[in-house]
């Protein structure tokens, strides 16, 4: 066996995870506006809502009762926070289902479309719903859904069908809804995608061109598995959205009726404030938390494979 | 040390003028939620009066939304930091602030001078706890009535009905000629409410609800309970009511709407409906508004002449950690002084002060204060009148009664557990 010329490299030192280097002290001096923004106005009010959830208070007396874990019993018996608990999986499921290739079918139409006026207006057209706020969109589509005078019942009437009572159905509510909810976040995904289709190399569809791949070919084999980080980013904001999604139920229904289209946030809500039960409502936040939490990590962690650059 | 010495003067006569100012300036806080018109208006104007006579004391007036507000004033009470005065319906909310040590008694301020005779005896009930006074009854008069639209009923020869059976019978009339009868906004809950008070209390007289809300001897399983929801149900099934009504919003007007378009032709609902009317379709205010009373329910035990409502509508109250609170007091009392009561009967509202009907001039307010002043009793709104978390459990069962998917049974059996885990009993 030749004998070692090559110098052996100095063996690195073990890398303590900490050290108090000015690198450190660098980033930690950056970090702080934020870490502090971020302690006061998450950090705390997630402890301190999970403190109150050991409390039995209407949220106004100055004394609170301590009644250790009773509202969290409660809560695992709670018929209508489970049903809250279901109709938040049902969004998830439909969201994604929807809105995600939705949203990659128009951005594929925008990439293709490229720099074209008619295009370019097309774009911000879609882009509308994403930029009114979600308080006109929910009053904007009470009306649409109107029984007697909304467009969508005249329309079904008009062409001999039966219109429905889309928001006072409880088996029609909740998808009414998320229809809803579709409609107004599918531009967002569209330009997520867009983005990321756009920093795809141009070289790889002349190559897959070149190699006679059709426009769906290259999509399909090429774009599509290039950018699944981002399609991978967009479901976990699709779940974690739709997991804590509060603002279009409550104008729209007010998880109504008989709870029929209640989600986890709404059901808080009405607990903590209209209901005077802080502690109840607290438990619900808590959970909703633990939930939220829970999903989104097994999310990130069994898709981690997917991830890519873009 | 010539400079610290200036510095330290200086920061001395900062501190005395500092001192001297705020010695001077009585600052007090005031929300109110009357936001709409003629609402700002008559509160501004009754606080640059005491302003005006009261050189030194400052009111900052906060006008919110009326949602919002429930929410935000909790959230103040709850961090220790509520304004000065604030507004409320009376009842049950109120006497958790009150519970709470979050108000003042007003009992001596409303005793001084008489000051309380004022003010319409029913009126006073809402926030009068143990025998002491928490509010001044300021803003409106406001009961439930059944409105139509005259040029429907006279389309098919209806007259206003005197009694359920007849009322029943109208609505039949114009089921089978295309017209919807009742107009009703249910995603808002405590819109259909009001049949339910209005059905228990004619048939069993105010005091079953009284007995059973304070959990004296009275139970929302109580024949009377259970028969209202029968009589409702009986309306849903005919197809009395708007269609979609649970999933229609009364704020944004959808129970309006097709009264306004001849679509459906009765909706029960508050006296404030009226100055809406005005603003939003005079000419259906002028030329096809009609009301009547809740009919009597015949064999029913309670006096037809009863009404459920508020006289009062909006009281203030006076915060526990106001540090003026006469200061605070007298401002309140400007709200409903003679010329602020002249002005809000010019704008169409009936403050609760004896005497108001001689100045109404406006023909349908004045049938609605003879309605409140004939009345045998004045019901508050159950969500009002019950504690909060109650009062929302009384709301989702009426949506749910209303929507077939609780027996009247399963809905008097739902508010009596709810009861009995409030009282612990």
């Amino acid at each position: 066996m030749a004998t070692q010329i090559i110098p052996k490299r100095k063996a690195a030192a073990p890398r303590k995870w900490f050290t108090w280097d000015e690198y450190t002290l660098t980033i930690i001096l950056f970090l702080l506006p934020s870490l502090l923004l971020m302690a006061v106005f998450v950090v705390y009010p997630i402890l301190s809502s999970f403190h109150l959830s050991l409390f039995e208070w209407n949220g106004i007396d100055p004394v609170r009762t301590p009644v250790g874990l009773a509202n969290w019993e409660r809560l695992l018996q709670d018929d209508i926070f489970w049903r809250a608990f279901r109709n938040n999986l049902t969004v998830v499921a439909l969201s994604i289902m929807f809105q995600m290739p939705m949203g990659m079918l128009l951005a594929i139409m925008m990439e293709r479309g490229g720099r074209r006026f008619i295009f370019r207006v097309f774009k911000t057209v879609y882009f509308f719903p994403m930029l009114m706020s979600s308080v006109s969109i929910g009053i904007l589509f009470k009306y649409i859904y109107d029984p007697s005078f909304g467009i969508i019942n005249e329309t079904l009437e008009a062409i001999g069908l039966e219109g429905q009572s889309w928001l006072g159905e409880t088996n029609l509510a909740l998808f009414a809804v998320v229809a809803v909810i579709c409609w107004q976040y599918t531009p967002f995904y569209m330009i997520l995608f867009l983005a990321s289709l756009n920093s795809v190399s141009e070289d790889l569809r002349d190559a897959a061109r070149i190699d006679g791949a059709r426009e769906f070919q290259y999509y399909w084999y090429v774009a599509l598995p290039l950018v699944r980080g981002t399609v991978r980013t967009a479901i976990i904001l699709s779940l974690i959205g739709s997991l804590k999604y509060f603002d279009l139920i409550w104008v729209m229904t007010e998880g109504g009726p008989n709870n029929a289209s209640e989600l986890m946030a709404t059901y808080m809500y009405k607990k903590a404030f209209p209901s005077f039960d802080m502690g109840y409502g607290s438990a619900v936040a808590s959970a909703l938390f633990i939930i939220v939490m829970i999903l989104a990590l097994s999310a990130f962690y069994f898709s981690r494979r997917l991830e890519t650059e873009v | 040390m010539r400079k610290v010495l200036f510095f330290l003067l200086l920061v001395a006569m900062l501190i005395g003028v500092g001192t001297v100012a705020f010695a001077q300036d009585v600052t007090i806080t005031f929300w109110h939620i009357q936001n709409t018109d003629p609402g700002p208006e008559l509160i501004q104007q009754a606080v640059d009066r005491y302003m005006a006579d009261n050189p030194g004391v400052t009111v900052e007036v906060v006008p919110m939304q009326n949602d919002p507000y429930k929410t935000r004033i909790r959230t103040a009470m709850g961090a220790g930091d509520p304004p000065c005065v604030f507004p409320s319906w009376g009842g049950g909310p109120l006497y958790e602030y009150v519970q709470a040590e979050q108000v003042i008694d007003l009992t001596d301020y409303m005793n001084a001078d008489d000051y309380v005779s004022r003010f319409v005896p029913s009126s006073l009930s809402n926030v009068t706890f143990d025998g002491s006074m928490y509010g001044v009854p300021v803003e409106n008069t406001a009961i439930a009535v059944f409105y139509y639209n005259k040029a429907i009923f006279e389309q098919f020869g209806l007259t206003p009905p005197t009694t359920w059976d007849e009322l029943v019978a109208i609505a039949q009339t114009l089921i089978d000629n295309g017209v919807t009868p009742f107009s009703l906004a249910n995603k808002t809950k405590w819109t259909s409410s009001m049949y339910y008070m209005y059905l228990v209390d004619r048939i069993a007289g105010p005091e079953l609800f009284a007995s059973t809300a304070n959990r004296i001897g009275g139970s929302f399983e109580d024949p009377a309970f259970v028969q209202a929801g029968e009589m409702i149900q009986e309306l849903v099934e005919m197809g009395a009511f708007i269609e979609g009504f649970n999933g229609l919003d009364y704020d944004t007007g959808q129970s309006r709407i097709p009264m306004y378009a001849d679509e459906a032709a009765m909706e029960l609902m508050g006296t404030w409906q009226i100055s809406t009317y005005l603003a939003e379709n005079p000419e259906f205010y002028e030329d096809k508004l009609g009301f009547f009373a809740f009919p009597a329910v015949e064999g029913g035990a309670g006096d037809p002449s009863n009404v459920v409502g508020t006289v009062g509508d909006n009281y203030y109250h006076i915060s526990s950690t106001c540090a003026n609170p006469d200061e605070a007091f007298a401002m309140i009392q400007y709200l409903i002084d003679d010329e602020s009561v002249a002005l809000r009967v010019e704008k169409g509202r009936i403050p609760p002060v004896v005497g108001v009907s001689a100045m109404l001039t406006d023909p349908v307010l004045q049938e609605v204060i003879k309605l409140v002043e004939n009345a045998g009793a004045v019901q508050l709104w159950y969500d009002q009148y019950l504690p909060p978390e109650l009062g929302e459990v009384h709301k989702d069962t009426m949506q749910a009664l209303f929507g077939l998917e609780l027996t009247p049974e399963e809905a008097a059996q739902n508010q009596e557990a709810a009861l009995a885990e409030f009282f612990g009993s």
